[in-house]
């Protein structure tokens, strides 16, 4: 059994160096026109706010319509700060070292509604997610305020300049900015309309969001980028079944996958069955982490979270709760080659849950003994998770590895209505969690999830040495010593245990030959304004 | 009316009990959760009033003919509904019509032939078509045709105005799967129904009257054996209606069963409260139907 996955593993690496390998370095003449079809698991759940929203459910079907004051460039696939590329800024300039940022629009821009874009719709964006004292409109949820928290004041100096003063130096302010997550609304909209229509400056224009079916896009004719879209239209078909969703890739009717729905297996299988599909291995920039109540006995002592996190064997949970092909393993930013801020390998060894998994457990029950736990008397914990598959294999393979060690886990299931109450009542002592982080950027995953008071810091870890570190690394001008500094922070979150990482997750995107320009980036949130797709179809 | 009335508060009642509302899973897919955000949005959707009041509330709108807007959609709920409807009971519909005409002649023809090789082999068959979920079947028949054919059933909506042979090729093989499990227990009372009935003496009569098989058959034995049928025909009915969820998830079609259940998920009460008290409208209306059909069938039950 064994073997036979090994060799299905070394098949799969082969088929997908082929494939990269095999792809045409000569650069076609794109062409214009068709329709692409794309998968969408679920009806948008807030439509298309997306700053109203932390899914890609959202994300993904609503980018079309927007622009950013800048983006990561969409045709290539390591997102850093020299990818960012200017959208609705033409250009932009750091000044006063790094505390001023200075945007300079494009003109002649409109909405979709003819409405002129100025840089009062900007002011008005940003305003409203930092929740300004002057801010014009207020979202009814708003996940990502902590993102422009070193804001301190935004100003519209022209109609055509835009300038957003900072408390200290943040030079990855502008990769949040040029995230999926940071579109830019039109002031003359209400928040609350995006739920059900849009109007934005982007290069397709929604037609019709039938609910459960599709969503239709057509080509924005006045698009301010002179020859694009090349597309005439977008349609994402609304498909709730994965097996279904992936059938219909391979039966043409999809002309791509949806990000992360596609298995190394499922590569595999698609490949053998239809060896013309395009599949990319990509990353997400998602992790599966472990949450501990760091507020419950016997979590706020540092030993009980180290014993448990050395309890879980790394390598094991890649090996078999992803199959070995569908993650791979990392400390709190997204491992290379995908992403830009991972610790080394030689690094990531040395954490905990990692190395000689007999040795980790003897010295996990040495910690728990020390703790007061022992086989006579162990340590008894309920490991909560949200009923749906993902979670619970990951809950259970957890279960698993704590009984090794002599913690008895019980496995408990909630539907998410229940869950996420749970979770943020911090009523819960073990849970096992996703991560989805937008750009991958210290700065947004950092002040975000392991910072004190942050409400997404779901395990309420509060370190004020960290939170000093996080500090000095936002505001280092040295690139050198700033990933010196992430690599600092990692290390320390994993030995606080913080919110031990399991591991990174990897998806195979897949896409018929004929769509050209359809690249996917580290981070599933970045890449889907369509702006370059073209289909090279007659 | 009154088993509405009482569905409306079961329903009502039993939905609000369950943990969580809409407002936790919006915050969910944010990430995050504010108390105060939180309150807000309860206020604006009325669902901080006790549950009374909204039940009063929401009482008061569907006499009126307002069943509400939708929490998830922020659009009116019948606009969201009306649209499925035709969808899962043309689905419902045709699969009672496929495990009709599968169920009923083998039940017969079983019956008939009963203990042969034939009965047996339809006996198989019938059970078979019961331990088989609908959904199973369902993927199972996906899976095999983008295997072997490359082609599966469109996944967008064909209406039969738009396009009717495609609109049947769409809806043909989700009815052939949930068809299949329903035409089992057809053909199984089927079956049973007909061994009673060919032993009565009316039946014996006929064929010492020299009557041809296909007569004491078909018109004197099936004809008295029917009622149970029928009766089964109306529960599966009235149960497909909210019974076709994943059969309408595995073929993508957009019906009233799969919203529902995502309504559930999202706790979209009006949604919810609407689509229930729909396919109990459906119950009371297949029952009336099959009770009217006892007169028809059987001259001594008779309505006065």
């Amino acid at each position: 059994m064994h073997g036979a996955r090994t060799l299905s593993l070394v098949a799969l690496s082969l088929v997908l160096a082929v494939v990269a390998v095999g792809t045409p370095a000569v650069a076609q003449a794109p062409k214009y026109g068709g329709i692409l079809n794309l998968a969408q698991r679920a009806d948008p759940a807030q439509g298309f706010a997306i700053h109203e929203t932390g899914t890609i459910d959202v994300v993904w079907p609503a980018s079309p319509c927007f622009n950013n004051l800048v983006y990561f460039d969409p045709l290539k696939k390591q997102e850093s700060l020299d990818t960012i590329i200017g959208d609705l800024a033409e250009k932009w300039s750091w000044q006063d070292n790094y505390r001023n940022l200075v945007f300079f629009l494009r003109r002649g821009v409109k909405w979709h509604d003819g409405t002129p874009f100025t840089s009062k719709d900007v002011k008005y964006t940003f305003d409203m997610i930092r929740e300004a004292p002057d801010a014009q409109a207020k979202l009814r949820i708003n996940p990502r305020k902590a993102w422009y928290a070193n804001v301190e004041a935004i100003e519209a100096a022209d109609p055509y300049t835009v300038v957003f003063r900072l408390k200290r130096p943040q030079p990855s302010l502008i990769a949040m900015l040029a995230s999926g997550y940071s579109p830019v609304y039109p002031a003359h909209v209400p928040p609350a309309e995006f739920r059900t229509r849009c109007v934005g400056t982007g290069p397709f224009k929604l037609k019709e969001w039938r609910k459960g079916e599709y969503i239709d896009y057509v080509k924005n004719p006045d698009y301010f980028v002179k020859g694009r879209p090349y597309l005439d239209g977008l349609r994402f078909v609304v498909i709730k079944e994965l097996g279904t969703r992936v059938a219909a890739v391979q039966a043409g009717q999809l002309d791509a996958s949806f990000p992360g729905d596609v298995s190394g297996t499922r590569a595999e299988a698609l490949k053998k069955a239809v060896p013309q599909l395009v599949i990319t291995k990509s990353a997400q920039n998602v992790n599966d982490n472990l949450i501990m109540n760091t507020k419950k006995p016997p979590f706020d002592q540092v030993k009980v979270r180290l014993a448990l996190s050395l309890a879980i064997d790394r390598a094991e949970y890649v090996k078999t709760v992803h199959q070995g092909t569908d993650a791979i393993v990392g400390a709190s930013m997204a491992p290379k080659p995908y992403g830009v801020w991972g610790l080394l390998e030689k690094d990531v060894k040395t954490l905990p849950g990692y190395g000689k998994a007999e040795a980790n457990r003897a010295q996990a029950r040495k910690l728990l003994a020390e703790a007061g736990f022992t086989a006579s008397k162990p340590l008894k914990v309920e490991m909560g998770t949200r009923a749906i598959a993902i979670y619970v294999s990951f809950a259970s393979f957890v279960v698993d590895q704590l009984k090794r060690v002599g913690v008895e886990a019980e496995l408990k299931q909630f539907e998410t209505a229940q869950w996420h109450p749970k979770v943020t009542r911090r009523d819960y002592e073990l849970g096992a969690n996703l991560t989805g982080i937008g750009p991958d950027d210290p700065d947004a995953n950092f002040f975000e999830n392991y910072s004190c008071g942050s409400p997404r810091n779901y395990t309420d870890y509060c370190n004020e040495q960290v939170m000093k570190m996080m500090e000095a690394q936002s505001q280092e001008l040295d690139p050198k010593k700033r990933l010196a500094l992430v690599w600092q922070i990692q290390k320390k979150l994993e030995l606080d245990v913080a919110r031990p990482v399991m591991g990174w997750r990897i998806g195979y995107h897949t896409e018929w030959p004929y769509v050209k320009n359809l690249v996917p980036h580290q981070s599933i949130y970045n890449w889907a304004r369509m702006q370059e797709v073209w289909l090279d179809k007659k | 009316m009154l088993t509405l009335f009482g569905m409306s508060l079961v329903i009502f009642v039993l939905l609000r009990l369950a943990p969580g509302n809409i407002v936790d899973i919006l915050f969910d897919s944010a990430g995050y959760v504010s108390e105060a955000d939180k309150a807000l949005i309860e206020r604006e959707l009325g669902i901080d009033k006790p549950v009374w009041a909204q039940y009063v509330d929401w009482l008061r709108a569907v006499v009126t003919g307002d069943l509400g807007k939708s929490y998830r959609y922020d659009q009116p709920a019948w606009q969201l509904i009306k649209p499925m409807i035709p969808v899962t009971v043309e689905l419902a519909f045709l699969s009672m019509v496929i495990s009709v005409l599968l169920g009923v002649p083998t039940g017969v023809v079983s019956a008939v032939r009963q203990d042969t090789g034939l009965d047996y082999v339809l006996r198989v068959f019938s059970i078979a078509g019961l331990s088989m979920p609908s959904f199973w079947l369902g993927m199972v028949i996906i899976l095999s045709l983008v295997g072997w054919l490359g082609w599966i059933p469109p996944m967008i909506y064909v209406s039969p105005a738009e396009d009717l042979k495609l609109h049947l090729v769409q809806f043909l093989l989700p009815a052939l799967a949930v068809g299949y499990r329903s035409s089992a227990l057809i053909m199984r009372i089927t079956r049973s129904a007909m061994l009673e009935v060919l032993r009565e003496d009316y039946v014996r009569t006929a064929w010492a009257k020299g009557q041809s098989g296909r007569a004491v058959v078909w018109r004197h034995a099936l004809k008295n054996a029917i009622l149970p049928v029928v009766t089964v025909i109306g529960i599966e009915f009235a149960f497909l209606i909210g019974g076709l969820v994943v059969t309408e998830t595995v073929f993508n079609l957009p019906g009233v069963a799969r919203f529902l259940v995502e309504a559930i998920l999202w706790r979209d009460y009006p949604i919810v409260q609407n689509l229930v008290m729909f396919i109990a409208i459906v119950v009371v209306l297949s029952n009336l139907v099959v009770d009217m059909l006892y007169g028809v069938l059987d001259p001594r039950v008779r309505y006065g």
